[in-house]
C-alpha cells in the first residue's frame, strides 16, 4: 500500500533580507492513513514551516528548495496554486496555533464553516448546507449550533474559536489534518479539552494527523509516532513507545529531562544548555553538538546520518555508531527493567 | 427606551459641538476678513472709488454698515443671518444666497462626480495592485501613481489645456458650457472632461495606494491562511475576506476626504474658469466681498465639520466585530 503522505529530502528556506533562513533541512518521513505523527521540537526548529510548506501556504519569501512531496504516490511538489485549490480542504487542512486571529472577524462562524463546505460541494442546497454546518459544529462540541452559527468570532471564547477552526478544517473530510500547536494559545483546562476533542474526532473519522507541539505530555496522549526536530532536521523518529521508553538522541534525552516529572525532588528544573542555532548559517556537523554534553569530536565535523535502530525507529546521532563509546541514556528506561 | 435616550444624548452632544464649531468659524472669518488689508468699496464701485471724495466714502461706508466697530457689525450680521438674510454681494449687487445658488450646482457636479470616480477607481486600482503585489503591473501602477500624485494641479491643468485645447483643439479650455448651450448635456460633458481629469488625477493615487496597503495588511493576516487552507481560490479570499475587512475603514476615510476633494476643485475651477463656487471664493476673498465670503466660508465649514463628524461616527459605530483583536469579553461569552 502506498503511503498517504511521503516527504522525501524536503528543504524549505525563507529568503529574507538577512539572508537565506534554512527552516527545514533535508527532512524525510512518511505518514500512513489514520495515523497520528507528532512533531516535537523547540520554537523555530521548522515544525510549522514544514506543515505550511506541504500545504504550500508559505509566505511569499518561503520556498521549497529541494526534495519532493508525494500524496498517495503522486508527486505534488510542482503543483501550482490552481492545483492546490483542489487539494486543500479535501486532502489536507490545518488547525492553526492562535484561534484569536485565525477566524475572519467580520464573518459569522456559520458562514465561515459553510464556506469551507461549499467550496468542495458547489451544488449543495441551502438546507443541506445548513444541516452540514450544524452537524460539524456538533461534532466539535459546540452546542446550540443553530444560534451560535449566526454569531461572530468576537462573541466566542478562545476554546470555542479553536473548535470552530477545527470544524472548518474538517468540513471537506480531509485525509490529513495538520494541527499546528492547536492548544498552545489556550489555557490549561481548555487545552486538555481541545486535545481530547482532536483525538476523538481523529479516531472517529480516521483522519491522519500531523500534530505539531512543544508539549511532550500532549504527544504521549495523542501520538502513534513521534518525530523530534532540531534546527530544521528530524533527529529522531519512531513509534511513541520507542521514543518515550527508548530514546536514543541526546536532544530527545534533554527534552525529556526538562519535563517537571523528571526533576522531582530537585531544586531546579533541568534545561538544555545554550540556545538553538540560527538557521541563517547553520553550523557544520551536528547542529546540536555544542549543546550536547555527550558530544563526540566527530559531531563538530560531520553530520550524523540516520542510524537504523528498529524498522520504525531511527535517530541521527554518532553515539549510535559502533565505534562510539557506550552511553547510558539518562532517561527513558522502563521502570520494570 | 433607555438605549434611544442614550442615542439622543449622543447625537445632541454632536449637534451642539457642530453649532459651536460653526459659530467659532464665523467669528474667525468675520474678523480676519475685515482686518485684512484691502478696500471693499472697490468691489462695489469698481474704478470709481478712486474719484470719490472722503465725504462720499463716509456716506457709502455708513450705507453699507462698514463704519461700525467690527463687533457691532458681526452682531448685526449674525442677527440677519438668523433670519435667513446673509446680505448682498458687493460685486454682483444681489443676495449672496442667489449668487451662490446659481453656481453651486456646477461645483457639486465637478466635485461630486469627481469624488465618486476617485472612490471607485481607487478601490479598483488598489485591489488590482494588491492582487499583483510586487509583480510588474503593481510596480508600473505604483510608479505612475506616485509620479502623477506629485504633479501640482494647476500645472497639470495648464499642460492639459495646452495639449487638448490649444494644440489638438479637441476639448474646450474654459467654462462649464459653450455660449448659448447651457441646456445641452453634450456641451457640459465636453467642458467637464479636462477639469474632472485634473480633480481625479490629483487625489486618486493617494486613496488607491492606501487601499492597496490596507488589503496587503489583511492578506498577511492569519485568517487568510485558514481561508486558503479551506481550499478557497485567491479571488474568493481577496474579495470575500480581505476586501470585506477593508471597506469599513475606507468608508470612514472617504467621509473625511469629502471636503478635501471638494476643496481640490477650487484651484481647478480657477484655472479652467469653471463657474463654480471655487472661482467665486477666490474672487470674494480677493476683492473683499465680505458677505459672499462669509456665506461661502460657513457653507464649506459646515461641509468640513459635518463630514468629519460623519467619519467619526462611522468609526465609532463600526461593529466591534471589525476589530480583529477584540479580546474584550463581551456579555455573551459562554464557557467552552
Amino acid at each position: 500500500m502506498a503511503e498517504l503522505l511521503e516527504v522525501k529530502n524536503l528543504s524549505i528556506s525563507f529568503y529574507t533580507r538577512a539572508g537565506e533562513v534554512q527552516a527545514v533541512r533535508d527532512v524525510s518521513f512518511s505518514l500512513q492513513s489514520g495515523e497520528v505523527l507528532a512533531l516535537v521540537g523547540e520554537s523555530g526548529c521548522g515544525k510549522s514551516a514544514m506543515c505550511k510548506g506541504i500545504m504550500k501556504l508559505l509566505p511569499t519569501d518561503g520556498k521549497i528548495k529541494s526534495g519532493s512531496i508525494f500524496v498517495n504516490g503522486a508527486d505534488i511538489t510542482e503543483y501550482c496554486e490552481r492545483d492546490m485549490y483542489k487539494l486543500r480542504g479535501r486532502l489536507f487542512s490545518m488547525v492553526f496555533q492562535d484561534p484569536m486571529t485565525a477566524l475572519n472577524p467580520s464573518m459569522s462562524i456559520g458562514a465561515q464553516i459553510a464556506e469551507a463546505v461549499k467550496v468542495h460541494q458547489p451544488g449543495i442546497t441551502k438546507k443541506e448546507l445548513q444541516g452540514r454546518v450544524i452537524e460539524l459544529m456538533h461534532m466539535v462540541g459546540i452546542d446550540r449550533a443553530d444560534e451560535r452559527m449566526k454569531q461572530y468570532p468576537y462573541q466566542f471564547s478562545g476554546g470555542m474559536r479553536q473548535r470552530s477552526v477545527l470544524a472548518i478544517a474538517l468540513a471537506g473530510n480531509p485525509r490529513i489534518l495538520f494541527a499546528d500547536e492547536p492548544a498552545t494559545a489556550l489555557d490549561v483546562t481548555i487545552k486538555a479539552q481541545i486535545l481530547d476533542l482532536l483525538r476523538d474526532v481523529q479516531k472517529k473519522l480516521g483522519t491522519a494527523m500531523i500534530f505539531v507541539t512543544h508539549d511532550l505530555g500532549a504527544v504521549a496522549r495523542i501520538a502513534d509516532r513521534v518525530a523530534v526536530m532540531y534546527a530544521g532536521k528530524i533527529v529522531e523518529i519512531g513509534t511513541a513507545e520507542e521514543v518515550f521508553y527508548d530514546p536514543r538522541h541526546p536532544y530527545t534525552w534533554g527534552l525529556m529531562r526538562a519535563l517537571p516529572g523528571f526533576c522531582e525532588g530537585q531544586e531546579t528544573l533541568y534545561t538544555i544548555p545554550g540556545m538553538p542555532p540560527t538557521l541563517i548559517h547553520p553550523p557544520g556537523g551536528d547542529a546540536f553538538a555544542c549543546r550536547n554534553e555527550y558530544a563526540l569530536s566527530i559531531d563538530y565535523e560531520e553530520e550524523p546520518p540516520m542510524f537504523h535502530i528498529t524498522d520504525t525507529h531511527y535517530a541521527a546521532t554518532w553515539l549510535l555508531d559502533e565505534r562510539a563509546p557506550k552511553v547510558i541514556a539518562p532517561v527513558g528506561r522502563r521502570e520494570d527493567e | 427606551m433607555k438605549n434611544s435616550f442614550v442615542q439622543l444624548i449622543y447625537f445632541g452632544k454632536k449637534f451642539l459641538f457642530f453649532l459651536a464649531s460653526v459659530f467659532l468659524l464665523s467669528v474667525a472669518v468675520f474678523y480676519i476678513s475685515r482686518l485684512a488689508p484691502g478696500d471693499p468699496l472697490v468691489s462695489y464701485y469698481g474704478d470709481r472709488v478712486e474719484k470719490m471724495s472722503p465725504e462720499e466714502r463716509g456716506w457709502v461706508e455708513e450705507k453699507l454698515g462698514l463704519n461700525d466697530p467690527i463687533f457691532v457689525q458681526y452682531i448685526r450680521w449674525l442677527e440677519n443671518a438668523f433670519h435667513g438674510d446673509f446680505g448682498i454681494s458687493y460685486k454682483y449687487k444681489m443676495d449672496v444666497a442667489e449668487v451662490i445658488g446659481a453656481r453651486i450646482g456646477n461645483t457639486l457636479i465637478l466635485g461630486g462626480i469627481g469624488f465618486l470616480l476617485i472612490f471607485g477607481l481607487a478601490l479598483l486600482l488598489g485591489v488590482l495592485c494588491a492582487w499583483y503585489e510586487d509583480r510588474m503591473l503593481d510596480r508600473i501602477i505604483c510608479g505612475i501613481g506616485t509620479v502623477t500624485s506629485c504633479i501640482p494641479e494647476f500645472w497639470l491643468s495648464l499642460v492639459l489645456i495646452l495639449i487638448f485645447a490649444v494644440n489638438l483643439k479637441w476639448l474646450p479650455s474654459s467654462g462649464a458650457y459653450a455660449i448659448g448651450e447651457a441646456d445641452r448635456l453634450g456641451s457640459r460633458i465636453l467642458h467637464l472632461i479636462l477639469p474632472m481629469t485634473v480633480v481625479v488625477m490629483g487625489h486618486l493615487w493617494y486613496y488607491a495606494y492606501m487601499i492597496r496597503n490596507k488589503i496587503l495588511e489583511e492578506v498577511r493576516a492569519d485568517y487568510v491562511l485558514l481561508a486558503k487552507s479551506k481550499g478557497l481560490k485567491k479571488q474568493s479570499v481577496m474579495m470575500r475576506h480581505c476586501l470585506r475587512n477593508v471597506i469599513p475603514s475606507y468608508l470612514s476615510i472617504m467621509a473625511i476626504s469629502v471636503p478635501h476633494i471638494l476643496g481640490g476643485t477650487y484651484i481647478v475651477e480657477t484655472v479652467f474658469s469653471y463657474p463654480g463656487i471655487g472661482t467665486l471664493s477666490y474672487e470674494s476673498a480677493r476683492y473683499k466681498d465680505y458677505n459672499l465670503l462669509m456665506l461661502l466660508c460657513i457653507l464649506s465649514g459646515i461641509v468640513v465639520i459635518f463630514c468629519n463628524m460623519a467619519a467619526q461616527i462611522i468609526n465609532e459605530k463600526i461593529n466591534p466585530r471589525m476589530k480583529s483583536d477584540a479580546v474584550t469579553v463581551p456579555a455573551e461569552v459562554t464557557k467552552v
